[in-house]
């Protein structure tokens, strides 16, 4: 078997930033009809190999060869006109325009009178979509699609001006399990046509599920590259973490521990939560020290569970009480005030406040228990910041860097430090780890057993299975905001919530469409 | 010579060119003013046009802090000139009790338009260009309604605040300066600040982190109509007449040039005070500058517009970070 | 569903703010009204209309030339539009005097306030013709844009007079006549009063009104002009605009004596600024007459500033039309020719007549 022609080549890539040599020599190949996985820690370079593929940054030094050519591209736009489409984590396209002209963006169907051709764009723009699982109106503006949904029309639009190079950078990551299906059904046709694919994920299962071969960078050098099927997963984790073999063996593939010592008198008590529309009588208990996982598809009333415990969505009728005293429900404050604390799936949004500090950051919900007549003691601060750093692992250049300049690892863990500087007795985390490196989550998934362990009752959301099932003592599915089943005991496992949730969506499958907004 | 001088602290890139514009471009603004006055202008160093100076820039700094609040928790302040009006006619209307009084009368007057505003945007949602557009137009009204006509103010005390002073720098400019010190005091040591930077940079963050959003933002706005207030007051104390008519015109323009020019963005979840008194400096500097080489008014406003113009283009490149 | 949601509530929140401000703005126009009236007095007191000068066009305009039919004043409704609120001395003196006026000839009058608008003007009279007015008496805002009143006048041959301020149209054609200041003449008498006050010597700073404004240009150019003429020795210096505003006045006035210390007079184009010029005066520690000042108005204030000696002289813009728009509206509809470019005679006030003119003064 010959190998398939190299597409885009890199040789001794070397990229500096002032104090920071972000690529070291760095060798890449994608290869035409490879699925050429990227992987590594965040901070491994991942993101300036790709920036530097793209156009967006010049290499220091290193030859970039295009097609069997020197190439060297001076703009983003100059690597996409000569043919390497990048989809990105966040979707960059336009949320008021309608989702076919977002798909055809400047190169629109044009009627005789040199005007857009409205009818041929939606009826293209439909049959195009459908290949992607997408089943919309195309006439609505692309708002309106959930991120999956909106996800899937960056990648059909991506992959339909005439790529050689498809670059994905965490495709998957706000979407649901169905329409990861979708996108490797995509994937692979892509390969059929001979496309080189380069594929940026965390998800191990997704890696081996499509890629064909794998490149391996820590600290902006290159560690591995060759053929997946060469290494297994264990390895793969061990080359990432540059930890032994025999260590990440021991401790599993998450760094949950099993099962903990529960309270027998729930801390949490919710009970009968309505929402028109959204939630429909959800009752659940969360006992100290035990963690509760919440299962079901994206849109089954996960977060909004979630927010409507911690006084963020209010209520039409329900009833929340925390250690048997009744809350409020519908106010933020009142639900902290309880000691229910909320990390919000949105991260970036909801939960960090990107233009203060780490230490403003983590002092944020404390600051009246820190101040005295409204005067805030810096004292008081520094020593719950200094405290919450070191026991969190805090990875920042000093309690005075910018959180939005943290990695998303960190951003969660400095969110974490600002819940337990409130000492909380319920924790609710709404994808506590998703779009933050293998080593961060490892650290948070431990962090999560340990508070756990010290008595505080966790409500654990994740589209991770593994994650779910390994971190959770109980697992409450849901689906259209409903309640339909729970798992408790041996039935935690992998098989049996895939279960609960294949039969909810086989059910759910008669009244709605492939993939809904 | 100066470009050797500042040749090694200044940034290579743009981009960080453009964070140094940002950072510190009013202070090189202010600095280059005043070099270009002492070298150009006559009779340029004396005392006597400090004080000129410092006596005029007073009332636009008092408005430009309340601006500053409102900015940088992610809104703005358009009723500030026109609660600047109001002020002085109640001033004039409570002057038989006494200047303290009379001032407030003011301070509750503006503290009232302040929540008046405040509430819409924090329980209704108005958007705040909204709220304080009709408060604007609200106050200038009233103020017009207490008092209909240019009235002239004959008070010791308010004539001794206008145009006196201690050891030679005027009281307008020391109260400007404490209130100036003492915003900066809130911004930086409050409970109050910190929970007004966070919900400029992130309302939904700070809503779901607990933060009593909607109090906060009432006090952003009660605080920049208290100060309007003063200003009011202290204009009126400067002219020893109420103007209810003209006093004002503008000011909102002029206190957020200020407020961007000094380094805030428009954006939120940042304030700089020290940045919004040297804003408020420059353009008072220019001004002049203008004037006293009898330079036509347009070039005023042109050279105005060159500074805003700069001051946005470098936070926007900021932005870009 | 939710952006949805969220995008209608922001529209309504929108209009209720919208709505809001509509009510704060209606509250606002409803008080200039009442305002008008409670400082009504302030023209009452004094009779002094005014005299028509020398010179104007001398052109007239009969009845027939119009094309209008006679009429009995007296049982007529007259319509007044004013340009500006009434919150300046000579806006409030002149709305005073045509009130006062219908009110002694037992007129009746109808009224509209413009506001600074111009389209509001013209909806104004528009409004004042369906109201049911045969004459109209109008302060115009702007000199131009008047073709859709004059349309609908004329459609119904209403005779017009213009006061303070020129329309662009034809004189006894479109209008009857216009009555109002020579805003050059003020100028050049205010120059006169300058080189009085200063012997025709030293450096002269201009407070400018508001820029783009005919009354700025011509008092302007009335004052160059003369102290070019007459008093080479008076050297112009500085020209700023004050914006006809006091505050603006003694802020510019401020920077002035800082830059030229030596400056020995003053032109300041209206009294609001002339008074900012003296507040300044002060504070920068001169003596009453170092720098002379001449303005132009009226006002009680400045007339004044005479008597303590800040102000050298003040020449008056007269704001009383009411008795000569009445006389020039009843001759014209008994029949008799009137003038078509009516200029009245300015008084002016010095340190001699300063004391006994206060109670003249507006």
């Amino acid at each position: 078997m010959t190998a398939p022609a190299e597409v885009l080549a890199v040789r001794g890539l070397t990229k500096r930033f002032p104090g920071v040599l972000a690529l070291d020599s760095v060798d890449f190949t994608a290869r035409a009809g490879e699925v050429h996985a990227l992987v590594g820690e965040n901070g491994a370079g991942k993101s300036t190999l790709i920036k530097v593929l793209t156009g967006v940054y010049h290499p220091d030094e290193g030859d970039l060869t295009y097609r069997g050519e020197p190439a060297a591209f001076a703009t983003p736009l100059a690597a996409q006109a000569a043919g390497i489409s990048t989809i990105y984590q966040e979707v960059n396209l336009i949320p008021l325009m309608s989702v076919a002209r977002n798909l055809f963006m400047d190169r629109e169907p044009k009627n005789r009178l040199g005007l857009i051709d409205f009818r041929r764009m939606h009826t293209e723009a439909t049959r195009i979509l459908r290949d992607y699982g997408v089943g919309v109106d195309v006439r609505r503006p692309l708002r309106d699609l959930g991120v999956g949904a909106q996800q899937m029309v960056a990648l059909a639009r991506a992959v339909s001006v005439d790529a050689r190079v498809v670059i994905m950078d965490e495709p998957t990551s706000s979407l649901e399990p169905r329409e990861v299906q979708t996108l490797f059904g995509v994937i692979r046709r892509l390969r059929e046509q001979g496309i080189a694919v380069v594929y940026v994920s965390h998800r191990m299962e997704e890696l081996y599920a499509i890629c064909d071969a794998v490149t391996v960078l820590r600290d902006g050098r290159l560690v591995h590259t060759g053929p997946l099927a060469d290494t297994d997963r264990l390895t793969l984790v061990s080359l990432m973490l540059g930890r032994e073999l025999g260590e990440v063996r021991a401790e599993g593939m998450t760094k949950f521990t099993g099962d903990h010592e529960t309270g027998t008198e729930p801390v949490l008590r919710a009970e009968h939560l309505t929402r028109r529309h959204e939630l429909h009588d959800i009752s659940l208990t969360i006992r100290p020290g035990e963690v509760v996982g919440l299962g079901g598809l994206l849109g089954s009333g996960r977060t909004e569970t979630a927010k409507a415990i911690a006084g963020a969505l209010p209520l039409g009728s329900g009833k929340v009480t925390v250690a048997g005293a009744p809350v409020r429900t519908g106010s933020t404050p009142a639900a902290i005030r309880a000691g229910i604390s909320l990390l919000p799936e949105d991260r970036k949004s909801e939960g960090i406040v990107p233009g203060l500090s780490v230490r403003e950051n983590i002092a944020l919900a404390a600051l009246p228990q820190m101040s005295r007549f409204g005067l805030v003691s810096e004292a008081a601060i520094d020593k719950v910041v200094e405290t919450f750093m070191k026991r969190l692992q805090i990875k920042a250049s000093g309690p005075h860097q910018k959180v939005g300049e943290l990695s998303g690892g960190n951003q969660q863990k400095v969110l974490l430090a600002r819940w337990l500087a409130m000492q909380p007795k319920v924790l609710l985390l709404d994808e506590p780890t998703r779009g933050i490196d293998v080593g961060a989550k490892a650290e948070v998934q431990k962090l999560i057993d340990e508070l756990a362990e010290d008595g505080l009752g966790v409500l654990l959301i994740s589209s991770d299975v593994e994650e779910l099932i390994e971190g959770s003592d109980r697992v409450v599915v849901l689906r259209d905001g409903a309640v339909v089943g729970e798992l408790t005991g041996d039935d935690v496992t992998e098989d049996r919530l895939l279960q609960a949730i294949a039969a909810a969506a086989e059910e759910a499958a008669d009244t709605t469409e492939a993939v809904t907004p | 010579m100066t470009d050797l001088a500042l040749g090694k602290s200044l940034p290579a890139d743009r981009a960080q060119l453009m964070r140094w514009l940002q950072d510190y471009g009013v202070y090189a603004g202010v600095t280059a003013l005043l070099l270009f006055n002492v070298v150009f202008t006559e009779n340029f160093v004396s005392g006597e046009n400090f004080r000129t100076q410092a006596v005029q820039v007073a009332p636009v700094l008092i408005v430009a802090l309340g601006m500053a609040l409102a900015i940088g928790s992610e809104g703005v302040d358009l009723s500030v000139g026109s609660v600047m009006a109001l002020a002085t006619s109640l001033v004039s209307l409570y002057l038989g009790y006494g200047p303290w009084l009379a001032l407030i009368a003011a301070i509750i007057g503006g503290m009232v338009c302040g929540l008046l505003s405040g509430s819409l945007i924090a329980y209704i949602g108005v958007q705040p260009i909204v709220a304080t557009l009709a408060l604007m137009v609200g106050c200038r009204g009233l103020a017009n309604v207490f008092l209909p006509q240019l009235e002239t103010v004959r008070d010791d005390t308010m004539a001794t605040l206008g145009t006196g002073d201690i050891l030679g720098i005027p009281y307008l400019a020391l109260i400007a300066a404490a209130l100036a010190a003492l915003v900066a005091f809130t911004v930086k040591r409050t409970t109050f600040g910190r929970q007004l930077l966070a919900i400029g940079d992130s309302r939904p963050a700070a809503q779901l982190a607990g933060l009593p959003v909607r109090r906060v933002l009432i006090m952003v706005y009660v605080c920049s109509g208290a100060l309007a207030a003063i200003a009011g007051f202290l204009a009126t104390a400067r002219l020893q007449a109420s103007d209810p008519t003209s006093l004002g015109n503008l000011m909102e323009l002029s206190a957020i040039t200020a407020v961007v020019v000094g380094g805030t963005p428009l954006s939120g979840g940042r304030v700089r005070i020290g940045g919004t008194v040297a804003g408020a400096i420059l353009i008072q500097l220019l001004t002049a500058t203008l004037i006293k080489h009898d330079l036509p008014s347009s070039a005023t406003q042109i050279a105005q517009a060159v500074v805003i113009v700069l001051a946005v283009y470098a936070a926007r490149e900021r932005g870009k970070q | 569903m939710k952006p949805h949601a969220r995008r209608t509530t922001a529209r309504s929140l929108v209009a209720v703010g919208l709505a809001a401000s509509l009510a704060l703005a209606a509250g606002c126009a409803k008080s200039e009204d009442d305002a008008s009236d409670t400082s009504k007095d302030s023209g009452k007191s004094q009779d002094a209309g005014q005299e028509v000068a020398e010179g104007g066009s001398g052109k007239t305009c009969a009845i027939g030339d119009y094309g209008a039919k006679k009429l009995d004043l007296k049982k007529a409704t007259v319509g007044f539009s004013q340009s500006e609120k009434e919150a300046n001395p000579f806006r409030i003196a002149e709305t005073a005097s045509i009130k006062d006026e219908a009110k002694k000839r037992g007129v009746k009058l109808l009224t509209a306030n413009a506001q600074s608008k111009p389209d509001k003007q013209i909806s104004d009279v528009q409004d004042l013709i369906s109201k049911g007015a045969d004459l109209l008496v109008i302060a115009p805002l702007n000199s131009d844009g008047w073709d859709p009143v004059i349309k609908s006048a004329s459609a119904k041959k209403i005779p017009i007079v213009t006061i303070d301020r020129k329309i662009n149209a034809t004189a006894c054609k479109d209008y009857v006549s216009f009555i109002g200041s020579d805003f050059t003449e003020q100028g050049k008498r205010a120059a006169d009063q300058m080189i009085e006050a200063t012997g025709g010597k030293g450096e002269v700073a201009i407070l400018l009104g508001a820029p783009g404004n005919n009354v700025t240009t011509e008092r302007t150019k009335g004052f160059t002009d003369r102290v070019k003429e007459k008093a080479p020795g008076l050297k112009v210096v500085f020209k700023q605009t004050g914006e006809f505003v006091r505050e603006k006045g003694q802020s510019v006035t401020e920077q002035l004596i800082q830059s030229k210390p030596d400056i020995s007079a003053i032109y300041a184009e209206n009294d609001e600024m002339g008074l900012g010029a003296v507040n300044a005066l002060k504070g920068a520690g001169k003596k009453a007459g170092d720098v002379k000042i001449v303005t132009v108005d009226g006002t009680k204030d400045a007339v004044e500033g005479i008597v303590d000696g800040w102000i050298s002289g003040v020449v008056e813009s007269n704001p009383r039309f009411g008795p000569l728009a009445f006389k020039t509206l009843d001759e014209f509809t008994q029949g008799k020719p009137v003038g078509q470019d009516i200029v009245i005679k300015d008084t002016e006030y010095n340190k001699d007549n300063a004391e006994a003119g206060l109670s003249k003064a507006y």
